[in-house]
């Protein structure tokens, strides 16, 4: 690939790329026959299930049966697509958006990552009673940003049933990027259960759906290589920690068919593009409980916004993408060839997959999947260790650990100098911002805390084998308005039990607290992400912007929905100039329905 | 690492000489009054200003490039092949993995595997440099772009046009 473009005359290219632009709209139409809508700059916009143009939008949410995957099933349809049209706003506009519900239960849709009045986040029980049956709910609300974002449902498990769509908002002034074409990438997962009797299932037997646990053929190999004592005790641990060490995700591709733009991997949705363009790619994970790990083999992706936010632009190999967050990238595919935008799940038990060519009917080679990862080392920082950064330790390599200072140690309270002796080899950029503490004592604004991982991209990549997107690379192009440091920090520890099947934050489930967090009106503070589970957790807060400081010091990151890997200590700086009450929740849906939400209330 | 990081450091000392000698004068030796023409170019985020230039082989041009982004950016000029060495160089610099990607190592070093040095000069934010260059009469069409990570990705190149 790197050699073809080498030969490509820029001349040509650039003749091609004028011709493109020149053919617009019509363009897309006829190549794809697909909805398609050209934005303000002139782009076009293909996505394969419809679009619904701003300000006034009216949606219809069914229940019907419709083929996935060439299979009977019964998702929840908007507009009559599952999942639903894509929604294209423009900044400025005072968006209008009827809802009806044609559903024979309650219903809601939330607008995923849109600052908007309290009343019209859409989550029943906190922003308002949901929409009954044969009701329809308007929602109205001036739209004052711009980007890729999406909506769903916030009722019950219905986003499982395909409940979502993609919300696209038009940006007022030009972004910092320029492209030819761009295209809609949804990934979900779908299941042909009921929602219900997943969640069941996930309650009454852990390790349900995951069948790639731990044999007695890989107890012999790991006695056979780190001997008796040390498999004993790995294993001990796991067992304390009602978990096996291959517990990626707790549903997988054993029940899920990832789809993308709604259409299976043997469906293989195709993108259409001329060689030499410079092709936009808004992806959004919209799955209830899958990370996906996106890669285009032959083409390099440029990043250049995180949850609809412009971040200045990274080009990566591969991306890993959590439960409800968008990435923005740009490919400029030069040859004309097909290309496969390959989307494996992170627990590697299957994939979405779409194809980027010149003609439809294209296909190119897929990737072989990689093997599942062991939990390994990191995992445990959630059980005595965290604070420390396990970059270091790959797999389920625990040899040369000195484990008896594992028992009983109390990590809440860790602060500098506790963490003497400990390997600090791989916590570079944090040596110089120890020592940078506000007036309050605590880390200046921006900065790393101990025990984030923000230069690793989680469990089962391999970064040597190609560059990989890591939080720490996400960097603003501009401080966000509130520079104050932060007057207070909130620290909550995300908890589970995942025999039991329950999480929640601090240990209570949502049932069991008895009243909402507290942010005070303007306030700035910081909130610290404690991860004492095994699994990633995809943390969204409604209402206001979090301020990932992964580092960057004033140009950090602001994002909708912060993944905390397993054992991770992750924080963000709020300003609560939202007044009223907010959903603050786990996005992995059975999570959240487990109890692991609470309500957020800014007064 | 700490090669690239020595590096690092070693282009930059070189580059803010080169600044700090030439500020105000150009990058070339070639005299005042042997320009032929100025060019203006805008370098925001992520762009130039202008996507396409014209000049006759043989004439001399004189740039004056204004940084009007938030951003540091280059300039650079030379033809496609050492434009995207240039860039892969620059992205392995800055990619040793464990330091945070941050850096985007190399300004000013422009230059393509086959020892030849690109013209090119590098734009802190609100800066306007000038570049004093005269097109050669061999080739047909070149390429000015800023190879910082991610820029040229994002659109920020256009094309000289030599043809005449």
């Amino acid at each position: 690939m790197a050699r073809s473009s080498v030969t490509t005359h820029p001349l040509s290219r650039r003749q091609l790329l004028k011709g493109g632009a020149a053919l617009g709209i019509g363009s897309a139409a006829a190549l794809g026959l697909r909805p398609a809508w050209a934005n303000p700059w002139g782009q076009t916009n293909v996505y394969s299930k419809g679009v619904e143009e701003g300000p006034e939008v009216s949606l219809a949410i069914r229940r019907e049966s419709i083929l996935i995957d060439g299979k009977e099933a019964r998702p929840i349809s908007i507009n009559g697509t599952s999942p639903g049209p894509m929604i294209r706003l423009k900044e400025g506009q005072n968006a209008v958006l009827k809802v009806t519900n044609l559903l024979d239960e309650p219903t809601s849709i939330h607008w995923h990552g849109l600052i908007l009045p309290p009343e019209m986040d859409g989550v029943p029980g906190v922003s308002f009673p949901g929409i009954a049956p044969g009701e329809t709910f308007t929602y109205r609300f001036p739209v004052h940003q711009n980007g890729t974002y999406w909506y769903h449902s916030h009722s019950g498990l219905q986003e499982q049933l395909g409940h979502a769509g993609p919300l696209i908002i038009d940006a007022a002034e030009r972004e910092p990027f320029r492209y030819d074409r761009e295209n809609v990438l949804l990934l979900t997962d779908w299941t042909y259960e009921d929602p219900m009797s997943v969640f069941r299932n996930l309650k009454t037997a852990e390790g349900y759906y995951n069948f790639q646990e731990r044999t007695i053929a890989d107890y012999f190999a790991d006695v056979r290589e780190k001997g008796f004592a040390a498999t004993a005790e790995m294993r001990g641990m796991w067992a304390k920690m009602r978990m096996s060490s291959r517990d990626i995700a707790d549903v997988t591709g054993s029940t899920y068919t990832y789809l993308l733009n709604g259409q299976s991997p043997e469906e293989n949705w195709t993108a259409l593009f001329k060689a030499g363009e410079r092709v936009r790619l808004r992806v959004i994970n919209g799955s209830a409980m899958s990370y996906f790990d996106v890669r285009i083999p032959g083409l390099k992706m440029t990043v250049v916004a995180a949850d609809g936010q412009p971040v200045q632009p990274v080009p990566v190999d591969e991306f890993r993408i959590g439960v409800a967050e968008t990435y923005d990238v740009l490919v400029t595919p030069e040859d004309d060839t097909a290309y496969t935008i390959f989307a494996e799940a992170m627990d590697r038990s299957g994939y979405a997959r779409a194809t980027l060519a010149p003609r439809e009917g294209m296909a190119a080679e897929i990737p072989e999947r990689r093997q599942i990862a062991d939990r390994g080392m990191e995992a445990m920082g959630a059980h005595g260790m965290g604070g420390m950064d396990h970059s270091g330790m790959g797999g389920s390599d625990m040899q040369g650990m000195d484990h008896s200072n594992m028992q009983g140690m109390d990590h809440s309270d860790m602060n500098g100098s506790d963490m003497e002796g400990m390997d600090h080899a791989n916590m570079r950029g944090m040596s110089g911002e120890q020592n940078r503490m506000n007036a309050n004592g605590m880390l200046a604004a921006g900065a790393a805390q101990p025990g984030s991982r923000y230069n690793q991209a989680g469990i089962g990549i391999d970064s040597d084998a190609r560059r990989v997107l890591v939080y720490r690379d996400l960097k603003a192009f501009t401080p966000w308005p509130d520079r104050r440091e932060p007057q207070r920090e909130l620290e909550l520890h995300l908890t589970g039990n995942m025999e039991r099947y329950m999480w929640s934050f601090d240990g209570k489930k949502f049932s069991e607290v008895t009243g909402p967090i507290h942010f005070e009106k303007d306030e700035r503070l910081r909130l610290i992400l404690i991860n004492d589970t095994m699994m990633e957790h995809p943390v969204h807060l409604h209402g206001m912007w979090m301020e990932l400081e992964n580092g960057q010091g004033e140009l950090i990151p602001r994002k909708h929905t912060l993944n905390v890997k397993p054992g991770e200590r992750v924080s963000a700086l709020i300003t609560a100039d939202a007044e009223g009450s907010w959903a603050f929740h786990c996005h992995l849906l059975y999570h959240m329905d487990a109890g692991m939400f609470r309500v957020v209330k800014v007064s | 690492m700490h090669k690239s990081l020595l590096a690092m450091a070693l282009s930059l000392a070189t580059a803010s000489a080169l600044a700090a000698g030439e500020h105000g004068g150009s990058h070339s030796a070639t005299p005042e009054a042997e320009v032929d023409r100025t060019i203006q170019i805008e370098a925001g985020d992520m762009w130039f200003d202008r996507e396409e230039l014209s000049i006759t082989a043989g004439e001399t041009v004189r740039f004056e490039v204004a940084n009007t982004g938030n951003l540091q950016h280059e300039f650079v000029i030379g033809d496609a092949e050492a434009q995207e060495e240039h860039r892969e160089m620059m992205q392995a610099m800055g990619n040793s993995h464990g330091d945070g990607h941050d850096g985007h190592g190399g300004h000013d070093m422009a230059e393509g595997a086959h020892g030849s040095q690109m013209p090119s000069i590098t734009l802190a934010p609100g800066e306007t440099t000038e570049l004093i260059w005269t097109a050669p009469a061999d080739v047909d069409t070149l390429v000015y772009a800023c190879n910082i990570p991610g820029h040229y990705e994002s659109g920020m190149f256009g094309e000289i046009n030599l043809g005449g």
